[in-house]
């Protein structure tokens, strides 16, 4: 097979200015709040690029970097405007070219789409228009302060080039200075810089010249813009095309790179979870790269090999980003380039743990990936690195033997390690173990693997999800794990395992709350979400849906009952349905779907009785009660640890030869992430409890049960800092 | 007994009943105390504080509520640091130990919560693990490990936490309790190991103190008052001072209520656990005391023996030297904008009176200086103008506008000696500041704007009111101009049909009883797509008066913004109490003579509404003129300095941050700006 295999475009070079990529595949510029409390690099961020360069990322774009200290609309930003800066850079940039990748950095100043608050001077912005999620009313700059932004663009592109990055790319699409400028909704100008596009477009011209000549003509210089804003009165594709042509005439730009929506006001269609369709932006670089001879990035929810193909075979784009798809596996494009398509670790573009931790100032993470955010000081063992030589692109070596071959072979003194529970938790532990070269034997009570998150994968636009599972589960086969489905896990069955260790991810039960009478006590018409996603329930008519959890339980049953045709209504007790699905960014196209299926939303409201089919709900800030008579009430609301294999092995433990641990909603239920989290964790205790004399063998790159790290927190806080 | 007089405290002896409590500030340097931290704390301690309690740190890695939360693991040092710079002033300095238990945060430690049942966490609707017994020894040894390393640092003592955000809270409550064990059945039990152990690892001489919820406001299932009282009949043996607080899991914002709810709030609460503990131990009231004579008075009364001040001397750091000289504090005004932080942005903690607040390693501190003449506090001198040595500095300084950010610039440039001169276009000083007081919870405002204003007469200032100044005027002012003229209203974003009626926030709080019921109708759209506290202040000036009032507005909550303040759930029952409709989710698409236009943003639905006036709490624009920057040259001086809204319309903080920093920067060459000298002893 050819360098690329089934993926020829992919894996086909291509010019950029002065730079040659291996491939189509950009690690495009997003925030991590990685940067240190006092906004400079992190060792952190060197590990987490190195990481995408060594699984073969075609180029890198940090994220953005400030230009100017009326700048700083989040805390953990990159103070370019800083010389001392430069030393981050440089272990940024070494980290990647070791792997003979190059890095661009992406310069911005975000304009009256910022806070004041760290800053504690005014913002800066074309007019006086509040920005609509900071709301703060900006200062419209004036000719002095133009030329100073200039200024401060060229000055840090000169820093970046000092500090080894390969060229800078503008951000100028959806939170920026110079999108503000360009946007007739933020540009309410009457100089030069304001009126018609070729006013409007003035700052980003002026910025390119300047930049370019500090740069000097090797570097590459790119241009990010947006080409729908997807707000009233914004910039929508037809300006987008002729502000690329225009751009591309005046010269000094190496490539176009495209975005959707502002950042501010359809954050919800730039970083789009799996509510949106998969390559819903690939208008814009497709309309653009007609126009223009620059290559064009494409970006949206590309998360698979395939369909980043596609769009190259199709025409839409030269480059493809791949954002959350390398967030979930840095190996991304070596395992595409090796036809590994299936041992990808696909982005589920859930948004848990990677978007929806960047808007509450916490570090990036993946909900499937535990060591994202954590590549500066890994947890469990050293990783089984594919060995790629990218300049050859050879296949993986067997060096990665690992990867593929169970160690399992009798006789040999590893541990054995026992795993009760196939979902998230117990998948994850199971393959930790495995990645230590123990043996592991997992016990699945279902025919199925993957606990909850299985069932929550079969709603409305939900089946994503599953890939959590379908990831792990493969990864364990891969690994060699002998899994044992329909196999319902007792202390006794787990004994005669003869386990060193043995993890208990048993995970949850559901229960009413105690307003809610059993089913044969009058409570036969109300159920639990899980009944009505397993057929154990089927509700029809009105359905009333208790949200107590506030994400996606109520609102998805909600959905599937409404599709099925029942009149339905979620009550709350918060001040808002399915509250974290503002944080995943669902909660606009659950808006947009609830209201068109016609599911009433009801707030303030908490169920205190349940009596002959009447639902008695209190309006808590009035006192007021109300009643209901659904033909069904269906609760989302929190389950209980199914502990009781636990508890009876707890019982034995102190006599006993084996370890004991549990995991997951066995341990305090919640979400996904926490199940994998601790999953790995419990394996990095585990190997460090031990007894020296029995440690694992293995062959290959691992080195099991010789890994201290840092305890946990100690980790992330240096993440996070 | 009053508020200056000593106060013994085991083998110790606070030199004044005035307690800085423990509070966020999120100035850690990660997990750790900083030289902020030092900085900030001693202050305070300069300014005379009796005690002074440290931002509590965490006893146990499962406790990481939020990401600048103290460990204190890592506290050492940053405790015998602020301890070596505050207790030569004479202060106790006593740290605050907790774990918040079920309340915490998992996203920082990423790991589970532990708490002593599985109820989940009201607002984070996360379920914790239910803790098991060597979990409770673990706790119990970690708080009293970091009392060793407390003492150890050289500090007064420990206070334990079990109020509104503690474990041993969640332990004493049957809201969060429903075990079947022994902590279970005694539900005071762990609070009792935990103070055993602390007093054990402390030894004799250390000060052990106890913040107590004696409130949850849950009666079906929280602590009650008379709960409390036993509670604290139990405890009071084992330390040397109690904190009556009140709060718990469902009312987060009773601990540090705005100004809605009245001040000392929690008095008649800590003389009922007075009484019940009967001498047996110090009892320190706490609950938006921010006034010297209320405390004065509760004192007197007996309701109390100390008393926690601690958001008073956030906004003046000297709030006890003051007293002592007899000179007015700055006032806390009740806002909890800049000092309630707990916001996973980390702001650093501030106020908006006195914006060096926390920034006290950066910001230069308010120039010193008497008031010339003679004492303030016994009364106003009449405006000297041409007082100070203007001719170093380039002539007088005129500022226009004595709103906030001028009133701040005046008084701050007479106390460095200039000679200063006010021009306020309108009757009364105070600006935006002063129709803001007028909205129901705001009134303190008004005591700001009056201290502001006070300050600067006292300093020489004078302040003409009726008093605009012209282009011309400004480019022959023979000295050096601020300008600060504040903001006015933006056009509409919505359309205005001819005979419609659309009305301004400030027109509305402005206008007294009479002129409101001439100037608003029986029916009211309030259009609010910022958030803010404007709209909802309007709305409950409004309310109970009997006009139809539909408040409108983008988000999915009325006031999102007030959630910075903790009045966001409040104020969205008050308005629900007063019967105000709310339209979430819209845009206002139109105005026009009876009625408004909405669409709802996610079903593109348009309704109207009775409205027989839109009141437009949008945003508001600079004012024009005079002397913008870069206007101009002038025959003398430099070029005006614009401040505040007149820069772009914000906050009173930015307006007073702003104000301040023009004046400073007029300081004459040679004159340096320190801190003030000469306070903090008694």
């Amino acid at each position: 097979m050819s360098a690329g295999g089934r993926y020829r475009y992919l894996f086909s070079p291509l010019r950029v200015g002065s730079l040659t990529l291996a491939n189509r595949i950009v690690f495009s510029a997003h925030l991590t709040n990685y940067a240190t409390q006092s906004g400079m690099p992190s060792a952190q961020h060197a590990a987490y690029y190195e990481a995408r360069a060594a699984g073969g990322a075609g180029m890198i774009i940090t994220e953005e970097h400030s230009v100017h200290p009326t700048d700083w609309p989040y805390e953990k930003m990159i103070h370019a405007f800083r010389p001392e800066v430069v030393e981050g850079y440089r272990r940024i940039t070494a980290a990647v070219h070791r792997h003979g990748v190059p890095i661009l950095a992406q310069i911005n100043h975000n304009g009256g789409q910022a806070s004041s608050m760290y800053t504690r001077r005014p913002l800066w912005a074309p007019s006086p228009v509040p920005d609509p999620l900071f709301r703060e009313v900006p200062k419209a700059v004036d000719q002095h302060e133009i030329d100073e932004i200039v200024r401060s663009y060229a000055a840090v592109a000169a820093r970046c080039i000092e500090g080894g990055f390969d060229g800078v790319e503008l951000q100028c699409s959806h939170s920026s200075i110079v999108r503000g400028f360009l946007s007739p909704a933020t540009n309410h100008r009457t100089d030069g810089y304001g009126g018609g596009l070729v006013n409007r477009a003035r700052l980003l011209h002026e910025i390119v010249a300047a930049v370019r000549h500090a740069l000097g003509p090797a570097p590459v210089l790119g241009v990010r813009l947006c080409g729908d804003e997807l707000i009233e009165g914004g910039t929508t594709i037809d300006e987008a095309v002729a502000l690329a042509v225009a751009i591309e005439e005046r010269g000094g730009v190496d490539y176009i790179n495209t975005s959707i929506g502002v950042a501010t006001a359809s954050l919800y269609m730039i970083e789009a979870s799996m509510h949106v369709p998969p390559g819903y932006a690939t208008f814009i670089p497709s309309a653009i790269r007609a126009a223009v001879r620059l290559p064009v990035v494409g970006v949206g929810r590309f998360k698979d090999p395939l369909q980043a193909e596609r769009a190259l075979a199709e025409g839409h784009a030269d480059l493809i980003g791949v954002v959350r798809g390398q967030i979930a596996d840095p190996d991304f494009a070596v395992k595409a380039r090796a036809g590994r398509t299936e041992d990808i670790r696909l982005c589920l573009s859930c948004n848990q743990e990677c978007v929806g931790r960047m808007g509450l100032n916490r570090w990036l993470g993946c909900i499937e990936n535990p060591d994202t955010g954590r590549e500066a000081a890994p947890v469990g063992p050293p990783r089984p690195r594919a060995a790629v030589t990218l300049a050859t692109g050879a296949h993986l070596t067997a060096a990665a033997a690992p990867d593929g071959t169970p160690h399992t072979t009798s006789g040999t003194t590893a541990p054995h390690l026992v795993v009760a529970g196939g979902g998230p938790a117990g998948l994850q532990a199971a393959v930790s173990g495995a990645q230590r070269g123990w043996r592991v034997t997992l016990l699945e009570r279902q025919s199925q693997l993957g606990g909850q998150v299985r069932l929550a994968a079969t709603v409305p636009n939900r089946a994503e999800l599953g890939d959590l599972v379908r990831n792990l589960a493969g990864e364990a086969r891969r690994r060699g794990v002998d899994i044992r489905l329909g196999v319902k896990a007792t202390a006794e069955r787990v004994e005669m395992l003869a386990p060193d260790a043995v993890i208990v991810a048993t995970g949850a039960h559901p229960q009413r709350p105690w307003w809610a009478p059993p089913p044969d006590g009058g409570g036969e018409r109300i159920c639990d979400v899980v009944d009505v996603l397993t057929g154990a329930a089927h509700p029809t008519g009105s359905v009333v849906v208790i949200d107590d959890i506030g994400f996606h339980h109520a609102t998805s049953v909600a959905e599937l009952l409404a599709d099925r045709g029942c009149q339905v209504e979620i009550v709350t007790k918060s001040m808002v349905v399915g509250q974290d699905l503002g944080i995943t960014l669902d909660m606009e196209s659950w808006w947009f779907r609830a209201s068109a299926k016609g599911i009433v939303q009801t707030i303030d409201r908490v169920a205190m009785g349940y009596d002959a089919g009447t639902l008695t709900l209190l309006h808590h800030p009035t006192g007021a009660n109300e009643t209901r008579s659904p033909d069904w009430v269906v609760l989302a609301v929190p389950p209980r640890p199914a502990d009781e294999l636990y508890l009876s092995l707890a019982e034995r433990a102190p006599g006993a030869e084996w370890l004991l641990h549990r995991i997951g909603d066995c341990l305090a239920p919640r979400r996904a992430h926490a199940a994998v989290v601790e999953g790995q964790r419990v394996v990095d205790e585990i190997a460090r409890a031990l007894p020296p004399s029995a440690p694992a063998t293995s062959s290959g790159t691992l080195t099991p049960g010789t890994v201290s790290g840092p305890a946990r927190s100690e980790i992330a806080a240096g993440a996070g800092r | 007994m009053n508020l200056l007089s000593p106060l013994d405290l085991r083998h110790h002896t606070a030199r004044c009943r005035v307690l800085f409590g423990p509070h966020e500030t999120n100035l850690g340097d990660g997990r750790a105390f900083s030289d902020r931290h030092v900085a900030y704390y001693r202050a305070r301690a300069e300014g005379g504080a009796g005690i002074i309690v440290t931002e509590e740190a965490s006893v146990h890695a499962t406790d990481w509520p939020y990401e600048r939360c103290p460990d204190a693991g890592l506290a050492g040092p940053g405790w015998a640091a602020i301890a070596a710079a505050c207790r030569p002033t004479g202060t106790l300095v006593v740290a605050a130990l907790g774990h918040s238990g079920g309340q915490g945060s998992s996203a920082y430690s990423q790991r589970e919560l532990w708490a002593p049942s599985d109820e989940p966490e009201v607002n984070s609707r996360e379920v914790p693990k239910v803790m098991e017994g060597a979990d409770i020894d673990a706790v119990v040894a970690g708080f009293a490990q970091a009392a060793a390393t407390a003492a150890g640092a050289g500090l007064d003592g420990v206070e334990v936490n079990a109020g509104q955000h503690s474990l041993i809270r969640q332990f004493l409550s049957g809201l969060t309790n429903r075990r079947g064990d022994g902590y279970g059945t005694d539900r005071v039990r762990l609070a009792r190991e935990v103070l055993t152990a602390v007093r054990s690892a402390l030894g004799p001489d250390p000060i052990l103190g106890l913040r107590l919820s004696c409130d949850e406001l849950a009666p079906w299932a929280g602590l009650t008052p008379e709960l409390a009282a036993d509670v604290a009949r139990e405890l009071a043996p084992l330390v040397d001072y109690l904190v009556v607080v009140r709060g718990s899991i469902f009312s987060v914002a009773e601990t540090r209520p705005t100004g809605h709810h009245p001040e000392g709030v929690n008095l008649e609460l800590a003389a009922t656990i007075r009484q019940a503990v009967d001498g047996a131990v110090p009892v320190v009231a706490q609950g938006s005391i921010v006034e010297a004579d209320q405390a004065d008075e509760a004192l007197a009364a007996g309701r109390c023996d100390a008393v926690e001040m601690t958001r008073a001397q956030i906004a003046d750091p000297a709030l006890v030297a003051k007293l002592r000289r007899r000179e007015t504090p700055r006032p806390c005004v009740l806002c909890n904008q800049w000092c309630r932080v707990r916001d996973n942005r980390n702001p650093i903690v501030s106020c908006i009176a006195d914006p060096r607040a926390g920034h006290e390693t950066s910001d230069p501190a308010e120039p010193a200086g008497r008031p010339p003449g003679r004492d303030p506090a016994a009364g106003h001198p009449l405006p000297r103008p041409g007082l100070g040595d203007s001719a170093e500095s380039g002539g007088p300084l005129l500022v226009v506008g004595a709103g906030p950010a001028g009133l701040e610039a005046a008084r701050v440039a007479a106390r460095l000696g200039l000679a200063v001169t006010v021009w306020e276009a309108s009757p009364d000083v105070g600006g935006m500041a002063r129709v803001v007081a007028r909205a129901p919870g705001h009134h303190r405002f008004a005591r700001l704007i009056g201290w502001l204003a006070d300050d600067a007469v006292a300093y020489g200032v004078e302040l003409v009111t009726g008093r605009s100044a012209t282009d011309d005027e400004v480019a022959a002012w023979p000295g050096p101009v601020i300008v600060a003229t504040g903001g006015r209203p933006a056009p509409p974003g919505f359309e205005v049909a001819p005979g419609a009626v659309v009305l301004t926030p400030e027109a509305v709080l402005a206008a007294d009883d009479a002129a409101r019921a001439e100037l608003v109708p029986e029916s009211v759209v309030i259009w609010d797509p910022l958030g803010g506290p404007i709209a909802v202040g309007v709305a409950e000036a409004l309310a109970w008066t009997g006009r139809r009032i539909t408040v409108c507005t983008p988000d999915p909550i009325v006031g999102t913004l007030l959630s910075l303040t903790g009045d966001l759930p409040g104020a969205n029952v008050r308005l629900q109490q007063a019967g105000i409709a709310i339209e979430r989710r819209v845009l206002l698409r139109r105005a026009a003579p009876g009625t408004a236009t909405i669409e709802h943003r996610f079903s593109a639905e348009r309704t109207e509404l009775e409205a027989g006036a839109v009141i437009d709490c949008g945003h508001r624009l600079p004012a024009e003129g005079p002397g913008p920057d870069g206007g101009p040259a002038r025959a003398h001086g430099p070029r005006p300095v614009r401040v505040g809204d007149a820069v772009a319309p914000r906050t009173v903080g930015d307006a007073i941050r702003e104000g301040r920093a023009a004046a400073l920067a007029l300081a004459p060459a040679g004159r340096t700006v320190a801190a003030p000298a000469g306070v903090g002893a008694p």
